[in-house]
């Protein structure tokens, strides 16, 4: 009988490219020039499944490039999708299902959203104590133009009967093993707001596969969880979806606990919008500058809310001023934000930024810990080291 | 034992028979090692079925974190014998326990092409 081992070495050796060798762990920060198609200077967080961050030095544009924009993936993404035979699928408590083809779904009336898409574990590395799960950095969030027919319309093509509750949204992600599918389901409300997408154009161009091919759910505000990527079927439910990415995945507390205990499932809720959040993307953190004005800037989002106002601070949070908000913006998309500092004095300078939405909330001081390090908001902070 | 084997199969027969993981680079080299150790062979067979290496060697967690984890795994199909369960969460949690160095990412390249 074949052994493991043998069974192992018999496979495509691109599945096995981590197996190469007994040579131990290979040095950190290496291999920076790996092509990855359609990419260019992302954080590699997995290569199997395609994970991609973007650095935050990327977020000094309203538009995040589609070559920039953070990847996510829990699951393989599916191999070539033929457009003409694509097809997607709307049913369950509808009157009539429905069919529709790509172009069926190009002919519809288009709507375009500017969206903030943020991964709701984006910041989960900064968590503590730590979590499991993919561990980004700051950059698993972008702002990009969608457009497409509404989602709105697409169901209502077939009809939703009253007792309709929540949408289910499949995609075609290649399921390894026994992981349960990537599947979930939004409110109704939620699937027939005005702004929820059938997304088919990114920046103006097609989906590319990262980003969903040929359509893909664009629920706005919300985390990037809701808008299922290479859509096939959308389903009218009359509960939520009962899933794995429903529960346990995607939910948050309902109150914050202690960092480091576990939470009841029936003590959360699954998570829709974001919350307000600012990031530093220039000067980059542990720079050197000399002492001269220098322009801080980010971006700040609310999800649902909009941001009202972003702080900043040269002296680790001791004293706040304004940060001047940027021209572009739309009801989803973050507000770039910049500051004109002259350093007083050399030397290490501990530089915040704090946003406030238009609910009231604004960014903590310390994390809402939970068990999947979901919604890290905490104020940014860098450090920032000034020559004489 | 036999179960499992199937199940390591399938999950094989089924990514060999698609393109080369859509669209990920089939030349890449960037994919980090497990380190060596006695289970380094045993974990590799587990776990890189599914996933590569970095999704592991990114994690800093606790042993009874680490439990979970692993026990999670196995439940969505990653074939590992009961006796090489505790072997596999100590590798683990030597290698990758919250006492560990910071992880550092590679970067994928960036085009020097403007556009």
């Amino acid at each position: 009988m074949t052994s493991r081992r043998d069974f192992v070495k018999s496979l495509s050796g691109a599945a096995f490219l981590a197996l190469a060798g007994r040579t131990g762990l290979r040095a950190a920060a290496a291999d920076s020039n790996e092509i990855i198609p359609g990419k260019e200077g992302m954080i590699v967080r997995s290569r199997r499944f395609l994970d991609l961050e973007t650095p935050v030095e990327f977020m000094s544009t309203w538009i995040t490039p589609t070559p920039h924009f953070y990847v996510r993936n829990h699951m393989f993404e599916p191999a070539n999708i033929n457009a003409q035979k694509w097809s997607l699928s709307v049913g369950g408590e509808v009157e009539k299902p429905f069919t529709f083809t790509l172009a069926d779904l190009s002919k519809m009336e288009q709507h375009e959203v500017v969206n903030t898409m943020e991964c709701a574990g984006n910041g989960r590395s900064l968590q503590n104590p730590k979590v499991p799960g993919i561990q980004w950095g700051k950059g698993a969030v972008g702002n990009a133009r969608f457009r497409g027919p509404r989602l709105r319309d697409v169901l209502q093509k077939a009809g939703v009967k009253t007792g309709g509750k929540h949408v289910m949204c499949r995609g075609l992600d290649v399921v390894p093993g026994n992981v349960p599918p990537f599947i979930r389901s939004i409110p109704i409300e939620k699937a027939l707001d005005t702004d929820t997408l059938v997304a088919l154009e990114m920046n103006g161009a097609p989906l590319t596969r990262n980003h969903g091919f040929p359509a893909r759910v664009l629920a706005p505000g919300w985390v990037g969880a809701a808008s299922c990527k290479w859509l096939t079927e959308v389903k009218v439910l009359d509960k939520e979806f009962e899933g794995n990415f429903m529960s346990p995945g995607y939910r948050f507390p309902n109150q914050p606990g202690k960092p480091g205990e576990p939470v009841k499932p029936e003590d959360t809720h699954p998570m829709t919008s974001l919350t307000v959040k600012s990031l530093i993307a220039t000067p980059s953190d542990e720079s050197n500058l000399k002492s001269r004005s220098t322009k801080i800037q980010g971006v700040a989002w609310a999800g649902d809310a909009e941001v009202k106002s972003v702080d900043v601070s040269t002296d680790g949070g001791t004293t706040w001023q304004a940060a001047q908000l940027g021209k572009e913006q739309a009801r989803y998309a973050w507000r770039q934000w910049s500051y004109e500092w002259k350093p007083a004095k050399p030397g290490t300078h501990v530089i915040c930024s704090r946003a406030t939405d238009s609910q009231g909330r604004t960014q903590p001081q310390e994390a809402v810990w939970n068990p999947s390090g979901y919604l890290y908001n905490v104020i940014d902070r860098i450090q920032i080291h000034v020559a004489a | 034992m036999s179960q499992r084997k199937i199940v390591v199969f399938a999950i094989a027969v089924m990514l060999s028979a698609t393109p080369l993981f859509h669209g990920q680079n089939s030349q890449s080299n960037s994919s980090s090692e497990l380190p060596a150790g006695a289970m380094q062979q045993k974990a590799s067979d587990a776990c890189l079925v599914c996933h590569d290496a970095t999704i592991i060697v990114q994690q800093r967690l606790s042993k009874a974190a680490w439990v979970k984890e692993v026990d999670k795994m196995v439940k969505w199909g990653a074939a590992v014998d009961p006796q090489d369960h505790d072997p596999l969460v100590e590798y683990l949690s030597v290698n990758f326990g919250v006492d560990r160095p910071a992880y550092q990412p590679a970067y994928s390249a960036a085009n020097k092409t403007k556009k």
